[in-house]
């Protein structure tokens, strides 16, 4: 589904990525992890097109994501992407921050978008929330909305990229769980995270970042079990403690 | 001891009025083009593509480093014979009013445009990041996502450079255009009693700019307070 071939990237001469490579495949889901500065959130903007990149490959469903010839917004319309300060839509309101894109890029009706929005918005849980604006919502209330936002366009994967690092400790459990049920139901995932549970919980394969490096790409039970880098082991060991 | 003497003032009314409309018709047609305009100045002033920066930016700045009152003059110098040029005119239409028009828009848009490129700025990055991960392209992302939300926070700046624009519109006197204030000044030469015609003008253009810049003042604190909660 994803395919990320030696990609590197760098500001100036700041080396941001260094030959990165992996794969997803369908219905896997792929936590990234590592110490903030390590590349992982440049590493997943990336892969729709949201942060270019000098060399390397990196493929979605077949299409190239490098490539200048390609139809970049098109192949975003069928990537999800959820960001850590949630970014919805200000100006408007929930109903409408769910239905705009529907409507806007993949030109379906708006009585269509608005049943389809409403849907996913129920299956958040915020079905009452609908005519509000997101100002009116907790960080964990606007996640949802921002995960169901990105459902709403039917994507073929999700990219999240450290989707509860923004939100108060009591908030955090209602968006994993919105992830975790996500991930059972077989949706392609590929979250930059620190959240070790969620990870332990549903994750297939875990990619440990240091320096722009992939340092690690292990079976979850591998990588918890026994990391073979002892960057990684201390990075775990920081963590897990408490 | 100078003895004032307002009788004057009610019998010119209705040709003060037509002066008044004059201006306010001035202002509203700069305001508009010049946010119009404006608008796309900034957005090519923050492209990536770097000569349409580089060319904003020089308009802008050419036109901001330069008295308005130039600016008018030239305009009433040059536009008449350009128009003429173009549309084949008679040399006895009045083009004045249209060439005030032009001077207006084109020198107001380089203050728009800084406002407005103030404004686009404000608005977080992840927005327009957002709206890309939707599938949006960057014109969908400006329209929808990015200047909605960048309006909403300059209503109050915009607002304010209209009532500076209002009373900017009194130096069209130099084509001898008559707006509210030539109409003042044109009556008040007739009877001799430009003193009284001038303080009274100074009321009205005091009046109107006070109670807008009042409303603006109330209207920021109304947009304060929704923000805040």
């Amino acid at each position: 589904m994803i395919s990320i071939q030696n990609v590197s990237k760098h500001y100036g001469a700041f080396q941001v990525l260094t030959d990165c490579s992996t794969e997803v495949k369908k219905g896997e889901v792929i936590v990234v992890c590592g110490p903030s500065g390590s590349g992982k959130s440049t590493l997943i903007k990336c892969v729709n097109g949201l942060e270019p990149f000098q060399s390397g490959t990196i493929t979605v469903d077949g299409i190239s994501v490098g490539d200048p010839k390609t139809d970049l917004p098109r192949l975003r319309s069928r990537v999800g992407m959820v960001f850590q300060h949630f970014e919805l839509f200000p100006h408007m309101s929930i109903t409408d921050n769910l239905t705009i894109a529907q409507i806007k890029v993949l030109g379906r009706g708006r009585d269509a978008a608005t049943d389809k929005g409403l849907k996913l918005l129920d299956r958040v849980g915020l079905k009452a929330h609908a005519d509000k604006f997101p100002g009116q919502l907790s960080g964990g209330q606007q996640q949802r909305v921002a995960i169901a936002r990105a459902l709403a366009m039917d994507p073929i994967c999700m990219l999240f990229d450290e989707p509860t690092s923004a939100l108060d400790p009591e908030m955090i459990n209602e968006v994993l769980d919105v992830m975790v049920e996500l991930a059972q139901e077989g949706m392609t995932m590929m979250c930059v995270t620190h959240e070790m549970g969620f990870a332990k919980k549903v994750a297939n394969r875990i990619l440990f970042m240091d320096k722009g490096q992939i340092v690690e790409d292990d079976a979850k039970d591998a990588f918890f079990g026994n990391p073979r880098s002892e960057r990684a082991r201390q990075f775990l060991a920081k963590i897990l403690t408490h | 001891m100078y003895e004032f003497d307002w009788s004057s003032i009610p019998g010119a009314l209705p040709f003060l009025w037509e002066g008044m409309k004059v201006s306010l018709g001035i202002t509203a047609c700069a305001v508009l083009f010049g946010i119009a305009w404006g608008t796309l100045l900034a957005m090519a002033r923050l492209s990536s593509i770097k000569p349409l920066a580089w060319l904003a930016a020089g308009y802008v700045n050419l036109f901001r480093a330069i008295p308005l009152v130039m600016v008018l003059l030239w305009f009433f110098l040059i536009v008449p014979q350009v128009l003429r040029g173009f549309f084949n005119l008679d040399p006895n239409t009045d083009v004045r009013l249209a060439s005030a028009l032009v001077g207006f828009a084109l020198f107001e848009a380089a203050y728009y445009s800084e406002i407005i490129r103030a404004g686009i700025q404000s608005v977080p990055k992840g927005q327009i990041s957002a709206a890309s991960a939707l599938g949006m392209s960057y014109a969908q992302a400006m329209r929808l996502v990015v200047l909605p939300q960048a309006f909403r926070n300059m209503v109050p700046l915009l607002l304010t450079q209209a009532i500076v624009l209002f009373q900017d519109t009194s130096l069209v006197y130099v084509s001898a255009l008559a707006d509210f204030f030539g109409a003042a000044y044109k009556v008040g030469d007739r009877d001799g009693r430009l003193v009284e015609l001038l303080l009274f003008a100074g009321a009205v253009y005091f009046l109107i700019c006070f109670a807008a810049s009042q409303a603006v003042r109330h209207y920021q604190k109304k947009l304060n307070a929704h923000a805040a909660h």
